[in-house]
């Protein structure tokens, strides 16, 4: 390895909140949110030439769910869609940083999932054999192979694990800056520290008119409007008036002090939501489910998570019990009834594009959601998600289940 | 492997300069419950030591004593570098000798990145360096510390090459972290698990007093002779806080002061930390890792007396082992009775500097005073400074007097509102004419509420304990009217 | 050796790395703390903290009575999880079944 000095300084990121520039009066597209799935879009539709886009994001671009996430990406899943989108989406995290020129840190270690119980076990035979029918090695281990797999588990009492290699983790924030240095660079604008506070929907008499977009720092018109507000795309939505069924979950997560590698894969315990992988910089990074929580946007940390996690961890993996925990923190998870996103237009009422409702898994599905949503919106034929995943299917009861959740 | 220069032990002993002083021995803070713990002579300084044990260091027997930790002793008999950092493997030897930077971690009867200040010392205790190969002081990896020389931009290394890329995320994943994972119990058993302890409803305390240095201790005086039900907590070995650091005060005004609160009715408790408040848990809970079990206390007001956080000064290789603030070597010299220096450099103006200063030199070691260094020199420990006017001096030590930076993380956390005042230290918490914050029933006093000093501390927390202890009551009539 | 001037000792983040961040148009403390990694070792912060914010003041003429620290987590000193582990924590409130309220859609977790 040679010195080399870093990329020379460029303009795109966030200034602070003084420093932000005045907003431009109108823009063709205006995204809601700059989360990973906000950016994944803008930078898609730019890349297409649709690069007249403001991104409007309230905080810093890693304050909502995709800054605080365990950064976890897999193909194990129980319906072919969304087996095969994440098989796509794997092979573009790959491409990243050919694409983007920023680090990620991918590392493919593998997602094993450990099975207490037979139902669990029939559960992760049934989706093993459907992913491997789609191309992914997923295999069916018994508890001694797992062992082999991640020696410190203790497995006792455990049915069954499913492991597949080429599952993996990967370093979050990246994406947020190398997506929206990508877009900049291709002519969008981002501004942070933007506020969202109302928005008018067109004149009733001018069938092509604009959206106008009240944010804290003025307004903008738009031809179209994506709310990609993560969590908070129901009260998005309802500046428009209309209802989303997503709900916020709060979900939260720890680190421990940097170890020294020795944890290759992503661990996940069925039935307790336990998941934890160690991160490129060696700390233990996970969360757990706390049964009972309702639906709120509060991101306060609890006592209640730590002693919950800290439990769990110490059953199943005994040399945790002295591994110190340096910092918790919360995120909301962005739920639907059946674990699927809600994609394009509500019904009456063009051009105002969701793309929410993405569960604890957005960030993993970013790279081809956006993809498609780009190249969609900038006069593609949609993909079969847009007809799979409306808002109208919560309406009609034609539910797309997905049931490999994690949390 | 940690290397050891073979020296005469630094620690005092004898009549020479700057010996243990004083006749009869005095009341050590950590007195109670803590055999062995260290005695104070009249001006404050060690006068005997615990019994002496041995430590067990990668196999070297190195000797030590009961109430010592695990850092001092390591350089009392010449350990410099302890281990490496996590990115560039640059040594690291410890630097407050409070327990709040993340200097001096080893790995310590088999757990990793323990922090060797704040590990008393028990016999053969096993330490080990971490992040190194063959040894702390001439580690391999130092030479990623070559190939950067000024630092790096991780985010952007290598983009432009995916077989590059593939190497740099290998290699990257193989020098991550820092202390290897716990040795597991025989049998690979699950850990123990002592009961978290509720001090709530009925136990709870009137007061909670966090930090117990000249402020929390004063305020725990005040607070326990007006009448409330108070609990002091530390985080160090033993309470004291900067007393301990402090040749003007020293073990012996700690250890009166700590007496003083004890009398008056105060609990305090030293070696526990409070991790956290948690405003949703059991109706608001402050939680306190004390060394056996977690305590989960609702008390009716809370104090936050935290003090100070050593501050290092921006130089060339300040992070050098053998730069340590001033408080670390006022630490070494009063709390230990070792001799932290033969030459010295004293950089910056702290209020403490000029005293620090005088005390070194009164211990027979030669000071150099500066405003600022530009750069310290040498590899595994300093052995010289450029100073601010360009000069060059010989020493072995560089001793930071920054302004400590206002320890306003629990406050913080707790959700009170604190302003950046620079020339106070850092991020203040706010406090009215009464020392309240911005949270009803949680006040501040002392450092944290911008630098004061002990003397001023002192002061601003019998304040403020009386203060607290008047709203506790309230509380408490107001608990009695509601049936 | 080179002369590194080091910022945050936990990290190894560099004088340079910092201001190469600012460079680069990240100002807000909590960006300068993801894109360096300040503030995010074993010590969290409490060596480093103050001397990056008093940086972020007088590099970008923001008054530093106008920075905020980054947000302050849990656990204040670290905590080994068996001490976190233990029976007793079984009634410690859970939910909180209020839909989201306004006060409750800051950042601050
Ligand atoms: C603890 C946790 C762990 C997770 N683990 C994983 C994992 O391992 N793998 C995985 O793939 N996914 C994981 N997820 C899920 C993933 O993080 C999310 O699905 C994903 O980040 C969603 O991205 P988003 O852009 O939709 O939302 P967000 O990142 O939340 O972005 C929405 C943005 O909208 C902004 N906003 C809100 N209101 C307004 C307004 N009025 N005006 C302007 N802007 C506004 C917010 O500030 C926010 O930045 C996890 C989530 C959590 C909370
Ligand atoms: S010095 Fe920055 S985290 Fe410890």
């Amino acid at each position: 390895m040679a010195p080399r000095d870093p990329p020379p300084p460029t303009p795109t990121a966030t200034p602070g909140p003084a420093e932000q520039p005045a907003l431009p009066a109108r823009a063709e597209t205006v995204v809601i949110g700059g989360g990973v799935i906000g950016l994944a879009i803008a930078w898609n539709l730019a890349r297409l030439g649709k690069s007249d886009i403001v991104i409007l994001e309230r905080s810093y671009l890693a304050a909502g769910a995709s800054g605080r996430n365990g950064g976890g990406i897999r193909q194990q899943w129980s319906t072919e869609l969304n087996i095969r989108l994440m098989q796509e989406s794997v092979a573009l995290v790959k491409r990243f940083t050919a694409d983007l020129g920023i680090n990620v840190w991918l590392r493919q270690g593998g997602y094993l999932f450990l099975a207490r119980t037979d139902t669990e076990r029939g559960f992760l035979e049934q989706n093993a054999a459907l992913q491997q029918r789609c191309g992914v090695g997923t295999r069916v281990l018994t508890p001694a192979e797992a062992n082999e797999i991640v020696p410190e588990l203790d497995v006792s009492g455990f049915a069954a694990a499913a492991y597949n290699p080429s599952d993996g983790i990967l370093f979050p924030w990246p994406f947020l800056w190398g997506y929206a240095d990508g877009a900049v660079k291709l002519g969008a604008r981002l501004h942070c520290f933007t506020d969202v506070t109302a928005i008018d929907r067109p004149p009733a008499n001018d069938a092509a008119g604009d959206f106008t977009v009240h944010t804290s720092r003025g307004a903008i018109r738009a031809h179209r409007v994506i709310n990609a507000a993560g969590a908070w795309s129901p009260e998005i939505a309802r500046l428009v008036g209309v209802e989303l069924p997503d709900r916020p979950v709060r979900h939260e997560i720890l680190s421990t002090e940097p170890l020294k590698p020795f944890l290759r894969p992503m661990v996940s315990v069925l039935g307790t939501g336990l998941y934890f992988s160690q991160s490129m910089r060696g700390e233990i990074v996970g969360g757990v489910s706390i049964h009972g929580d309702r639906h709120t946007l509060a991101m306060g940390s609890r006592l209640k998570f730590l002693t919950t996690m800290a439990r769990a961890l110490c059953e199943l993996v005994p040399q945790f019990g002295e591994v110190q925990v340096l910092r918790q923190w919360a995120g909301p998870y962005d739920v639907t009834v059946d674990g699927n996103p809600i994609l394009g237009e509500p019904p009456g009422l063009p051009r105002f594009y969701l793309c929410c409702g993405f569960m604890g898994h957005g960030f993993m599905m970013a790279p081809v959601i956006g993809k498609y949503y780009g190249e969609w919106l900038a006069g593609g034929k949609p993909h079969e998600i847009f007809d799979k995943w409306t808002l109208a299917r919560f309406a009609s009861g034609q539910l797309a289940k997905e049931t490999f959740i994690i949390g | 492997m940690i290397d050891r220069r073979l020296q005469p032990s630094l620690r005092f002993s004898g009549n020479g300069p700057g010996a243990l002083a004083g006749p009869g021995p005095g009341d050590g803070p950590g007195a109670a419950g803590q055999p062995g713990a260290p005695e104070a002579g009249t001006r404050g300084r060690l006068l005997a030591r615990g019994e002496a044990v041995t430590l067990d260091l990668e196999g070297d027997p190195v000797p030590a004593f009961r109430g010592e930790t695990v850092a001092v002793a390591l350089f009392a008999s010449g350990a410099r570098a302890l281990s490496r950092s996590l990115k560039y493997h640059r040594p690291r030897s410890f630097f407050c000798l409070a327990g709040h930077c993340g200097a001096c971690l080893m790995r310590i009867d088999g757990r990793p990145n323990v922090k060797a200040c704040q590990t008393p010392c028990s016999d053969g205790l096993r330490v080990a360096s971490q992040n190194a190969w063959p040894s702390a002081e001439h580690d391999a990896f130092g030479v990623v510390d070559w190939l950067f020389p000024r630092g790096m931009d991780h985010h952007h290394m290598f983009t432009g090459s995916r077989a590059m890329n593939a190497v740099l995320r290998k290699v990257t994943r193989q020098m991550s972290g820092l202390g290897r994972l716990p040795d597991p119990r025989p049998g690979n058993v699950r850990p123990e698990t002592p009961p978290l302890r509720r001090l709530a409803g009925a136990s709870a305390p009137d007061v909670l007093v966090v930090g117990a240095g000249p402020a929390g201790l004063a305020a725990a005086t005040a607070a326990a002779r007006a009448g409330a039900r108070v609990l002091g907590i530390d985080d160090g070995a033993v309470p004291g806080g900067s007393l301990l650091a402090d040749p003007g005060h020293g073990l012996a005004a700690a250890a009166s002061s700590v007496r003083e609160a004890r009398a008056a009715g105060a609990e305090v408790r030293a070696a526990s930390p409070m991790i956290g408040y948690f405003p949703e848990d059991g109706g608001g809970l402050a939680a306190i890792r004390t060394p056996d079990a977690l305590w989960l206390v609702q008390p009716r007001t809370t104090i936050y007396a935290t003090g100070g956080y050593d501050q290092n000064a921006l130089f060339e290789d300040n992070d050098r082992p053998g730069v340590i603030s001033g408080r670390a070597a006022g630490r070494l010299l009063v709390r230990f009775g070792v001799r932290p220096a033969r030459r010295a450099v004293v950089a910056g103006d702290a209020p403490y500097a000029a005293a620090l200063a005088a005390e070194l030199a009164a211990a027979g070691i030669t000071v150099t005073r500066t405003p600022r260094v530009q750069r310290a020199h040498g590899r595994a420990w300093v052995s010289a400074a450029t100073l601010a006017d360009g000069s060059r001096v010989t020493c072995d030590l560089i001793a930071v007097c920054e302004t400590p930076a206002p320890a306003s993380e629990p406050a913080r956390q707790h959700g009170c509102a604190v302003t950046l005042q620079p020339a106070r230290g850092g991020f203040c918490i706010d406090t009215d004419a009464a020392g309240l914050t911005s949270l009803p029933g949680v006040f501040a006093c002392g450092d944290v509420t911008g630098y004061q000093g002990p003397d001023a501390a002192a002061l601003d927390g019998a304040r403020v304990g009386a203060a607290a202890a008047a709203a506790a009551s309230a509380a408490r009539a107001r608990e009695a009217a509601t049936p | 050796m080179s002369g590194k001037v080091i910022v945050c000792r936990c990290e190894d983040v560099t004088l340079h790395d910092v201001e190469h961040t600012l460079a680069r148009g990240y100002r807000d403390i909590e960006e300068v703390k993801r894109y360096t990694g300040f503030g995010t070792g074993p010590c969290q912060g409490k060596e480093c903290l103050r001397v990056v914010a008093c940086l972020l003041a007088e590099r970008t003429g923001v008054a530093p009575s106008a920075i905020a620290p980054f947000t302050t987590r849990p656990p204040i000193a670290s905590v080994p999880l068996r001490l976190l582990a233990g029976p007793g924590a079984e009634d410690l409130t859970s939910a909180r079944d209020d839909d989201a309220t306004d006060e409750d859609h800051g950042m601050a977790g």
